[in-house]
């Protein structure tokens, strides 16, 4: 899953630290969230959008898009 | 943005503490048993290195205790397995009261190492505690396969002691621990 973690916290000027201690969660999770080498629980990705005041899809994007719908919706 | 700190190896944290308990263990654990060589009384000569083992033993024990109180836990699963391996009842002699406090010593130890770890457990966000878990499967893994290995061979391998075993799993829970938090970037 990708993430804009590393933007948003450049854009807010806070440190990994920082947000560790907003989201009570260790700086190395944030680190491992932000180099995408963990994919954060549900809840946990809430609370970071939550954190950033954005919708978690404003956050995370999965690493393929599905394709776009092309036929009438299943009934 | 604010500079956010490198960081440290994963072998850095705690080694100090590490070496230092293990190297206390095993100098002191070493002394004291010098001291009880002959069967007789302790003279003045021999108290000398007995109280010189105790007070590595002490730093030993403070030494793991500054690791706890670090929280690099991790560092406390290959220092059980030291301390079990110095302390197996089998190498206390046919004294029975000293086969039984090793005994009652390593088991104090495995005790203390699955407390802190269940306490880890308990306060630890939820990348940390998948680490240990996943390092724990890890262990148990290994411990299964060596089982059966192990009763595969039996009759060619020299007979498995309790110990062994528990020192075996520890061990190998650690190494899980180490591969896992590779895999994640983790810096204990």
């Amino acid at each position: 899953m990708k993430n804009r973690l590393r933007v948003l916290r450049a854009e807010r000027d806070w440190s990994q630290a920082d947000l560790a201690e907003a989201l009570r969660v260790s700086r190395q999770t944030v680190n491992a969230i932000e180099n995408e080498r963990y994919d954060p629980s549900l809840p946990l990705a809430f609370a970071i959008a939550r954190v950033f005041a954005l919708r978690i899809e404003n956050v995370f994007t999965p690493d393929a898009e599905p394709p776009p719908p092309t036929g009438e919706p299943p009934e | 943005m604010a500079a956010d700190p490198q960081p440290k190896p994963l072998v850095d944290a705690g080694a100090l503490w590490f070496v230092v308990s293990a190297v206390g263990s095993v100098a002191g654990g070493w002394l004291s048993r010098q001291a009880f060589r002959d069967s007789g009384g302790l003279t003045a000569a021999e108290s000398v290195p007995l109280l010189a083992g105790l007070a590595l033993i002490l730093v030993a024990g403070f030494a793991a205790w500054k690791l706890a109180q670090a929280g690099v836990y991790s560092w406390l699963l290959p220092l059980a397995a030291i301390n079990l391996l110095l302390l197996q009842p089998g190498r206390a002699g046919d004294v029975r009261s000293w086969r039984l406090e090793w005994g009652v010593m390593g088991l104090a130890w495995t005790l203390a190492a699955v407390l802190v770890f269940a306490r880890l457990l308990r306060h630890s966000d939820e990348l940390e505690r998948r680490l240990h878990l996943e390092g724990a499967f890890y262990g148990l893994a290994f411990g299964l396969v060596a089982s059966v290995v192990y009763a595969l061979f039996e009759t060619r391998l020299p007979e498995l002691r309790g110990q062994w075993v528990a020192v075996a799993l520890l061990l190998s829970w650690w190494a899980g621990y180490l591969v896992t938090a590779r895999r994640y970037r983790w810096r204990a």
